[in-house]
């Protein structure tokens, strides 16, 4: 009730409908939780039920301001975790604590590279998360709460953090050439309150009931204004992708993969890796060749391959079976990670 | 004909354009009014804004330069803010409120570890003074608001409110660079900005919950990103006492560092032999279960629990060994020797010029030109801050140490007067429990002790420690010795005395005065009460490696107008070694003896 004066303020203009709504929304909320200013609205049973579904992820990162850790939502109760795609999951097992301090293993079922998202599965270890039937949209001008494990602040059985803000607008991200640099360019809920800070993807942005209404996106910065844009995704995106997912169609099964008699290689192009000395070696470009394919496509050093031909690349060992299946006289295209920019090369030899 | 067409469409667009604006008024009328409970909401919270404001102080350097915020926590002007903030002043500094006006300000006392400093504002008595929360109900998803000086904005003094959630508490922030460290902290996303450092975090109902002081920054500039930490008021009040001594306080240690075993378990993976701690039967793996007030489930809430508490406080732990869970309490040792926290407040302080002003932050508001003038007049006739400040070594601000102490000592005029008898002394009693008769005989050349039928001599000012070595029951008379002395002379004729603070004593409510008395070659901690003054415990300390005799007293009752114990319980280490029962005291001067 404390935010109501400032809703009506911004809604007025926006749509009396709408102020009708939230009025009569904040009505039953002020009557059914008394008088005292603090509990009007019941956050705290809100906030405190939501974080038990938000699990705090480590993994892969923590170089060049490449974050090791980020957030994710349960979305069932069958062990299935909903994160932002990025490279904290470039691991074999990516650990995830959850509200009660437990530290548990996942693996990347599988992930949707247009939405930028994964799905993450924890066996047997008794999970209940949101209910994704229940999750709805929501509309501009709603408020919401964000939690995530932002700045990675909370650690073992510590609470994710909670922030209060409102829909400022649902439109699409467009990414004009040179400002915004992000994969996904779907609709987006862009929120008042600055949730979008390291560790926070992947994180739920929940309504005043509750209710699962969007996951926080990855950090993405307006390269000219030097501006972080806070977001979120709406769910009828993460439903799909999840589904997507779930029913196999974007997961990596690289042993269907089949050799050719002519592939590429990595030298061939004119990259060098930086040396296989892990279990799983993030596809760093060391070097790039003078006068190479590489060069002349853009590949440059220090370049992290994520995707090829939109399929995950977790290892440099990956990547060479994965060229391995390409045919030398084949086009492909790379995604890569330079600094905090995804951009998409295409390799034509 | 398409004349006639064009007047029936305008037509019919003027009848829609009417309806619709009919109905839109009509839905105007039908909006319904907010339901009382949220008028009386809205009402209640400008009120707490209101009364918040009031007591929020915006921080200034003597020239107006530089700025921070901090909060008014006594009508005689104490002020709670940021060490960080106060430390680029040195000991002066100005303080508005919003009334207005500008107040000459002097540094207490400093905690460079915790991030806080007390200051005292001059001129009035009637100071506004916020309400103290409790910060340990303080939960996440509730509301609260910050009050301060974010971007030195106060041109007017007027603070700015930011309103916000609670994001997180119980937070542990890492020192950062330096050795700040926030402990239990509260995190929120009200905004928290350059200049709201040291100003107030309130509940909804205008109740101080914190101290704000930090902000989670990383790759984004130094301004809000959501993320601001405050101090818990638990911490700040635990440490209030301290810093109003005028010292440079510290943190403490446990005496052992824990860490978590394969089942998750916190167990003590390192402990000092000479700790207290070790002393109470803590002893390498066993586990820890609670501390404080609170459970022990990880090593990072040890961490965080112990930083809200000052060094020599005793307070209850809980350890399950071998044998069992076992209850008990433990004394904080200091985190830093004197020489590492004066290199550190060398380091934050001045050395010269305040903070310049970074580009592109706002322009620092002109002093106030009426308390500039007031100021000025001031000087002219008498500085106001010219008695409220003495150097010495260890202390931000001696002046305030002095200041305790004699408010301590001032209280003893309420007990009778023992200042003119003379130091022979016999105190009679019995311990009733063994049925054994005590006599203690206090003179200027000897203490002597009578148990039944044993009998112990020992040095009236000197020798003590190798007796408290042994837990010996002559500490009893050792612990008369220095209730008499504190009665009869007071205790900067006993030996170096610094008001340390207030500090719990094991079994009784609230916190005492701790006054700290160095006599030849050993410690006293003398514990008093803070409403009569009178003598609680007693604490001689022969080393920091032995348990110190403990002398507690109870029961005071007026003989001959002067207050006087009725019982006396000897403790080492926790343990009673017996109580004894005060029959008489008998003061013997040069005309022969006095029953009291």
């Amino acid at each position: 009730m404390n935010l109501f004066n400032t809703v009506i303020g911004s809604v007025f203009q926006v749509s009396k409908y709408l102020l009708l709504l939230v009025l009569a929304n904040h009505c039953t909320l002020a009557s059914d939780q008394g008088r005292d200013p603090s509990t009007v609205i019941n956050n705290e049973a809100v906030i405190s039920t939501s974080q038990e579904k938000v699990v705090k992820l480590y993994g892969a990162g923590g170089v060049r301001g490449l974050e090791s850790y980020q957030s994710g939502i349960i979305i069932d109760n069958s062990g299935h975790i909903v994160t932002s795609w990025s490279t904290v999951l470039d691991v074999n097992k990516v650990r995830v604590v959850t509200f009660d301090g437990r530290r548990l293993d996942a693996t990347v079922v599988g992930m949707d590279p247009q939405n930028e998202l994964a799905v993450l599965k924890v066996e047997d270890a008794g999970l209940v998360g949101f209910d994704l039937a229940t999750a709805s949209a929501a509309t501009t001008g709603q408020r919401v709460f964000a939690i995530s494990n932002l700045f990675g602040i909370a650690a073992g059985n510590e609470s994710c953090s909670a922030q209060k803000g409102v829909i400022m607008a649902t439109t699409p991200l467009t990414t004009r050439r040179g400002k915004i640099k992000s994969l996904y360019q779907g609709r987006v809920y862009v929120l008042d309150v600055m949730t979008n800070n390291p560790g926070a993807s992947g994180g739920a942005l929940v309504d005043l009931k509750g209710r699962l209404v969007g996951i926080i996106g990855k950090e993405i910065r307006d390269e000219q204004a030097g501006i972080w844009l806070n977001y979120a995704l709406p769910m009828d995106v993460v439903k799909a992708s999840v589904e997507r997912i779930l029913s196999g169609k974007t997961s990596v099964q690289e042993s269907s993969l089949k050799a050719v008699a002519q592939p590429h290689r990595p030298s061939d192009i004119g990259i060098t890796l930086i040396p296989d000395v892990l279990a799983k070696t993030p596809p760093f470009v060391d070097q790039v060749r003078e006068g190479s394919a590489a060069l002349r496509c853009g590949l440059q050093t220090n370049d992290l391959i994520l995707l090829l031909n939109d399929q995950r690349v977790d290892s440099r060992k990956s990547l060479e079976r994965m060229l391995s299946t390409i045919n030398r006289a084949d086009s492909f295209y790379l995604l890569v990670q330079r600094g905090q920019e995804l951009i998409r090369i295409h390799v034509r030899p | 004909m398409n004349r006639a067409i064009t007047s029936w469409i305008f037509l019919g667009m003027v009848l829609a354009w009417t309806s619709s604006k009919e109905s839109l008024l009509a839905q105007e009328l039908e909006a319904p009014k907010p339901s009382q409970a949220v008028l009386e909401a809205q009402q209640q919270r400008i009120e707490s804004m209101r009364k918040a404001s009031r007591a929020t102080v915006a921080v200034y350097g003597t020239d107006g330069q530089g700025g921070g915020s901090g909060v008014c926590i006594s009508a005689d002007g104490y002020v709670l803010t940021n060490f960080h903030v106060s430390s680029p002043f040195g000991h002066r500094m100005r303080c508005g409120l919003n009334d207005g006006k500008m107040y000459e300000s002097v540094v207490a006392g400093i905690d460079p570890t915790g991030d806080l400093a007390v200051l005292k504002m001059v001129g009035r008595d009637d100071f506004p003074v916020a309400d103290i929360g409790n910060s340990d109900e303080v939960r996440i998803g509730q509301w609260c608001f910050a009050a301060g000086n974010p971007f030195v904005l106060a041109t007017n003094l007027q603070p700015t409110v930011t309103y916000g959630l609670i994001s997180g508490v119980r937070r542990y922030q890492y020192p950062s660079g330096t050795i700040l460290e926030y402990s239990d902290c509260i995190q929120t996303d009200a905004a928290i900005n350059p200049g709201n450092s040291g100003g107030p975090l309130f509940n909804m109902r205008g109740e101080l919950i914190g101290i704000n002081g930090r902000c989670s920054f990383e790759k984004r500039g130094r301004v809000n990103v959501g993320v601001g930490y405050a101090i818990s008021i638990k911490q700040a009040m635990n440490f209030l006492w301290q810093l109003k001594s005028g010292r440079v306080v510290d943190h403490a240690t446990l005496g052992f560092t824990v860490a978590t075993d394969s089942n998750g378990k916190v167990t003590v993976s390192n402990i000092l032999e000479s700790s207290d701690a070790y002393r109470r039967g803590i002893h390498y793996g066993d586990e820890i279960l609670k501390l404080g007030d609170r459970e022990i489930s990880t090593t990072n809430q040890l961490k965080n629990i112990l930083g809200i508490y000052p060094d020599q406080w005793r307070i209850p732990i809980r350890y399950r060994n071998d044998d069992g869970i076992v209850d008990t309490f433990v004394r904080l040792q200091n985190l830093h020797l004197p020489s590492e926290l004066e290199e550190i407040i060398k380091g934050e302080s001045p050395q010269k010029p305040p903070p310049q002003r970074k580009p592109g932050t706002p322009e620092i508001p002109p002093p106030d030109e009426k308390a500039e003038s007031l100021k000025q007049s001031n000087i002219a006739k008498k500085d106001p801050l010219a008695d409220l400040y003495v150097e010495k070594r260890g202390y931000s601000n001696y002046y305030f140490n002095r200041f305790e102490l004699d408010r301590i000592l001032s209280l003893r005029s309420n007990q009778g007067n023992w200042t003119e008898s003379s130091e022979n002394w016999k105190i009679t009693g019995e311990v009733p429990r063994e049925n054994l008769n005590v006599e203690i005989l206090l003179s200027e050349t000897s203490l002597v002790f009578r148990l039944g039928d044993k009998s112990e001599t020992v040095h009236p000012r000197q020798g003590w420690p190798q007796w408290i070595k042994q837990r010996s029951s002559i500490g009893l008379a050792m612990g008369m010795r220095v209730w008499q002395e504190w009665n009869r002379r007071g205790p900067r004729l006993m030996g170096d005395a610094i008001y340390l603070g207030r500090n719990p004593i094991v079994g009784r409510e609230g916190l005492f005065d701790v006054t700290r008395i160095t006599v030849s070659d050993f410690d006293v901690l003398v514990y008093t009460s803070p409403d009569t003054g009178l003598i609680e415990v007693i604490e001689i300390f022969s080393d920091n490696q032995t348990d110190p005799v403990e002398l507690y007293f109870d029961q005071y009752e007026p003989v001959d107008g002067r207050a006087s114990p009725k019982l006396i319980r000897l403790v080492y280490g926790l343990e009673t070694q017996f109580l004894v029962s005060i029959n008489a005291i008998q003061i013997h001067d040069g005309q022969g003896g006095k029953d009291l």
